[in-house]
């Protein structure tokens, strides 16, 4: 359900900031764990989504556990009643580009997942 | 960061050059404007908050976080734990304008330590999103599609266009901000620093050091004279 | 090089018109580039950029508010204001996104801000929020005012 009210984000928001004015509001604790192993899905895409292609199907490691807040998915819509935990998960480059050269293997890529996207690896 | 046309302080000073004429653009800009603010797209009491907001912000609250982080364990402690109340130590207040932060902005930032072994680097792949309380606005090649695709996959090769060549040992961390977090890189505090006051540490932070495309070096105060392959245009 | 980050924007087959008043500006429009250098200014950007800024911003929205329907009319600028209800008007992805679209294309040899400005510009007119022949007359007023004083 999407918020009629212009001034509800203010309301909820100012004083705390945003996404903190969303803590707590998840469904129970994080899914994942820190260290945990974990893959992107490859969930369709309706329209809006802020996970990113090249990370589709790969899999990495749970680095920080960051914040709740609606998904970008859901917010662009205004349903911002749900919320989830979000994940910075860090890739091996290699595992993510197949060209990446083999003498930088200790390189590495993180970005920042909503807890729809990952599923244990 | 950018000034208003320069005004004659007085008698004594000679008036500071000023453009003397009105470009197309600054028409444009004061059309959009104003037909925007007719239409209700927004008030005129957003767009001067926002404006406000806009002129003050710089590079200087981050660079000098990392400074303070550097000579001081207990802050660096802060730094790691509540950016937000850090922020207010070096005169930023993360929640304005709205009392909840920038629309863009939001109000959780992370600061990537390097060490000797990993270097940080930072892209928002999506649209161009960056620390601005702290850090000011993006350089134009930080927007550029140019920057955002090619850093994540080819880094090293672009960091070397920044004159930043690291030994294969050295683990390259690529941060995509493509969230609601936005993060600063803490680099490695260089040698030859030594005794060094905040103001003097500060002074070798530079933009192009939080964001990660080059480290700081006693003597080098400025950014990376880059021009922007795409398209022709001014250095930043 | 492949494209690492698939930005669904305008739908399938759209292209990017130019608006001709706005490549009369690109044309002719002097750069602040150029006039910093004629009249000595160092600022590197012009005094209009973080008016640009406040527009762009004020523009994105509330983080709460819709910001599209999967709605053609929306995609092809003919908006319906009570439809789209709380939506910001222009918000700040999409709004990106285009800007990265119309710099390799219509706008890629206009440097910066001016490049940024053209593309809100050109987003605003088509969707609907601004029409060309407005934002013509109104150019003409902000010439004569400001060039009357």
């Amino acid at each position: 359900m999407s918020h009629g009210d212009r001034d509800h984000h203010a309301k909820i928001a100012t004083g705390k900031g945003d996404p903190q004015c969303f803590k707590g509001t998840a469904d129970g604790p994080p899914k994942f764990k820190v260290g945990q192993r974990v893959r992107i899905k490859n969930l369709p895409d309706i329209f809006y989504t802020r996970c990113q292609v090249y990370t589709r199907g790969a899999v990495g490691e749970v680095a920080v556990i960051t914040h709740e807040s609606p998904a970008p998915e859901d917010e662009a819509w205004g349903h911002v009643d749900k919320s989830e935990w979000f994940y910075i998960v860090r890739f091996k480059q290699k595992d993510l580009w197949p060209e990446y050269p083999a003498a930088f293997a200790n390189d590495t890529l993180q970005t920042e997942f909503s807890e729809r996207w990952l599923e244990p690896a | 960061m950018s000034k208003k046309h320069d005004h004659d302080h007085g008698h004594d000073h000679k008036a500071a050059p000023m453009v003397e004429e009105i470009s197309d653009f600054e028409a444009l800009e004061i059309a959009v404007r104003e037909l925007a603010i007719e239409k209700g797209l927004f008030t005129a009491e957003d767009h001067r908050r926002f404006t406000e907001f806009a002129e003050q912000i710089g590079p200087t609250p981050a660079a000098r976080m990392v400074a303070k982080a550097w000579l001081d364990p207990k802050f660096k402690q802060l730094l790691f734990t509540d950016v937000i109340e850090a922020s207010k130590h070096v005169g930023v207040d993360y929640l304005k304008p709205t009392g909840f932060g920038t629309p863009s902005d939001y109000t959780d930032v992370r600061v990537l330590e390097d060490t000797p072994t990993l270097k940080h680097v930072v892209v928002c792949t999506l649209c161009s999103c960056y620390p601005r309380p702290i850090l000011g606005f993006q350089p134009e090649w930080y927007r550029t599609p140019n920057y955002r695709r090619r850093l994540v996959r080819w880094p090293r090769q672009v960091l070397a266009e920044f004159g930043l060549s690291l030994p294969p040992e050295v683990e390259i961390r690529v941060e995509d901000s493509n969230q609601k977090c936005r993060f600063i890189v803490m680099p490695v505090r260089p040698k030859g620093t030594e005794g060094w006051t905040e103001d003097q540490l500060t002074a070798i932070v530079t933009r192009d050091c939080l964001i990660g495309v080059a480290l700081p070096k006693p003597g080098v105060t400025t950014n990376v004279k880059l021009q922007v392959m795409h398209p022709p245009g001014q250095a930043h | 090089m492949s494209d690492t980050s698939k930005a669904p924007t305008a739908p399938a087959g759209a292209e990017w018109k130019p608006v001709p008043l706005l490549e009369k500006i690109k044309k002719e429009g002097r750069v602040w580039g150029d006039l910093a250098q004629q009249y000595g200014v160092e600022n590197p950007e012009p005094p209009w950029k973080t008016s640009l800024e406040g527009i762009c911003e004020a523009l994105g929205g509330n983080p709460c508010d819709t910001s599209t329907k999967l709605d053609q009319k929306w995609l092809d600028g003919q908006v319906d204001r009570k439809a789209v209800g709380d939506a910001a008007p222009l918000p700040a992805l999409e709004r990106r996104w285009e800007e990265d679209e119309l710099s390799e294309t219509i706008y890629k040899d206009v440097p910066f801000p001016e490049r940024q400005l053209l593309a809100l510009a050109h987003s605003l007119i088509k969707r609907g929020l601004v029409k060309e022949d407005e934002l013509a007359s109104r150019l003409k007023q902000v010439h004569q005012r400001l060039t009357s004083t």
